[in-house]
């Protein structure tokens, strides 16, 4: 054994030493690689979670919890950033509208805006950083503090545990969530209409409701179905694959930001050809 | 524990409430499209919807009482346009009553507009078919329009060659106009005038004299011949000769 190593040793040093540095490095390394090797772990996971979601035990208290966590505690932002949204966009729109004098149309035109588009995904934005983020950090840090490793020790299924509870929740709650924004950046809405103006509230929401229709409302709330999944889903895939060690926390909760928010545009895109292509 | 339970009511009534909204949402999009509401039937045929589309509203009188349904091509020249009506409006809408396409102001959205029938007729029913109207297509608007300006641009045209004849002294108009000499013309012809006049004058007067002293004698010679006349008869009447006449 000893001598076919002291054979074989020179080769491999003159093989070291020819073969060019670029083909000597792992393929994992190249970043063409490593963003495909990333879609395949990230399809796995999703795959995981499908089916670990509909095997029992479920984990239902860790769902409420969860759900309290990501939706209860989430409404005051959402609430804030719905209000200005609504507020903002009706004070920005007035003196283009009025160039037409077509004020009248203000509550119609920001209602449109709002429940279509600009509600679901500045919400769903705001969600992926306070939420996709929290969910990568907290899975990261029980990543690096072994405490994954811990649970399966103890017979504890993780995944179950930690990722389909997670995600489950950010899926139900971004919808009731974006209904909350919509309906609060409605009532900003009102109140921009009224600062320059004078519009009763009961001839206010008649218009909004003349305006709307249900290609309106129904899919922009089932897209937000999908925002909510792929918020918790990347959240918990960055975390729960996080690097070992304290820069491996920060890295996934960013990354968990920055792919979550890039996510949203994505299937707000493909929702908006998808819904286009049925209304036409 | 406890904190857990009123985590959980919390989120109870949050997740609640967020439903609620949506519920009460739909409600009042469906109401607008009249699903939660006693509907009926009408149907009409146009040459041309000139952009109306499903879910259009239906107005009669002013006020919002339906919704169009559904369009379809039926053949080349009609486009058949199911309309849903509230049914507490349709006492109002005879079987005379006419439907035509208008739009929410300028730029506003098509609106199908049911016009009442006479008084005196049956109320309409259920999957009757309305008469319609036709509506104003705004190419022909425009096309009339087009038309207009270019025979309003011909006479403005025209206007300005008069003009400019008028000016350069061309034609009656233009010499009466421009004419100088027409005017010194003029001028002469008024004076002669004037004179003629006055010549005209003092032979009047003269002829006047003339006629008075003529008128006079011719007078006093029939007053004489009137006379000698009377003599004459006179004598003759006593004449032997005439007895008897």
């Amino acid at each position: 054994m000893e001598n076919t190593i002291l054979e074989n040793s020179p080769n491999e040093h003159l093989e070291a030493e020819t073969i060019p540095e670029s083909f000597s490095e792992p393929i994992s390394d190249s970043v063409f690689n490593k963003f495909f090797l990333e879609v395949a772990s990230l399809t796995s996971f999703t795959w995981r979670f499908f089916k670990e979601v509909f095997k029992p035990p479920y984990e239902f208290n860790e769902l409420m919890k969860q759900s309290f966590l990501i939706g209860y505690k989430s409404l005051p932002l959402i609430g804030i950033t719905g209000f200005i949204i609504g507020l903002v966009l009706t004070i920005q729109s007035r003196p283009t509208l009025a160039k037409f004098g077509a004020e009248s149309w203000l509550p119609a035109m920001v209602a449109v805006s709002i429940i279509r588009e600009i509600g679901p995904v500045i919400t769903a934005l705001i969600f992926a950083g306070k939420v996709g983020s929290g969910i990568g950090a907290e899975l990261a840090s029980m990543n690096v503090t072994e405490q994954i490793d811990a649970m399966q020790v103890s017979c504890t299924n993780p995944f179950k545990y930690l990722v389909v509870t997670r995600v489950l929740s950010a899926t139900i709650m971004l919808p009731i969530l974006i209904i909350f924004s919509d309906a609060i950046g409605l009532l900003g809405s009102f109140v921009g209409v009224n600062l320059k103006g004078n519009v009763s509230t009961y001839l206010f929401f008649s218009q909004i409701f003349q305006s709307l229709e249900f290609g309106d409302l129904a899919p922009a709330f089932i897209k937000t179905i999908f925002f909510g999944f792929a918020i918790g889903l990347i959240g918990s895939f960055k975390g729960y694959n996080s690097y070992k060690g304290t820069e491996g926390v920060g890295k996934a909760a960013n990354s968990a930001v920055v792919f979550a928010s890039l996510m949203v545009f994505i299937i707000d895109m493909i929702a908006v050809q998808i819904t286009s292509l049925f209304q036409n | 524990m406890k904190k857990n339970t009123s985590n959980k009511i919390k989120l109870g009534i949050f997740t609640s409430l967020g439903i609620l909204v949506l519920i009460l949402g739909i409600y009042f999009i469906g109401e607008r499209q009249q699903l939660f509401r006693s509907t009926f039937h009408l149907t009409g045929v146009f040459k041309d919807v000139a952009g109306l589309q499903a879910g259009s509203n239906v107005r009669f009188s002013g006020v919002n009482v339906g919704t169009v349904d559904n369009i379809r091509i039926v053949s080349d020249t009609s486009v058949k346009v199911e309309i849903l009506i509230d049914e507490s409006t349709r006492k109002f809408i005879k079987k005379d009553a006419l439907a035509s396409i208008g739009s929410e102001g300028l730029m506003g959205n098509k609106i199908l507009i049911i016009i009442p029938g006479t008084g005196g007729k049956k109320e309409i029913e259920n999957n009757d078919m309305v008469e319609t109207v036709q509506p104003i297509n705004m190419d022909d608007v425009m096309l009339s329009l087009k038309k207009t300006i270019d025979n309003a641009s011909s006479i403005t045209t025209n206007l300005s060659s008069i003009t400019g004849n008028i000016q350069s002294g061309k034609g009656t108009i233009g010499r009466l106009l421009m004419d100088r000499s027409l005017a010194q013309n003029f001028d002469s012809s008024i004076v002669n005038l004037k004179q003629g006049l006055f010549g005209l004058k003092n032979l009047m007067d003269d002829t006047k004299i003339s006629f008075a002293n003529n008128f006079d004698s011719t007078f006093v010679n029939l007053k004489e011949g009137s006379a000698g006349f009377k003599i004459l008869m006179k004598k003759a009447k006593d004449s032997w000769l005439l007895w008897g006449f």
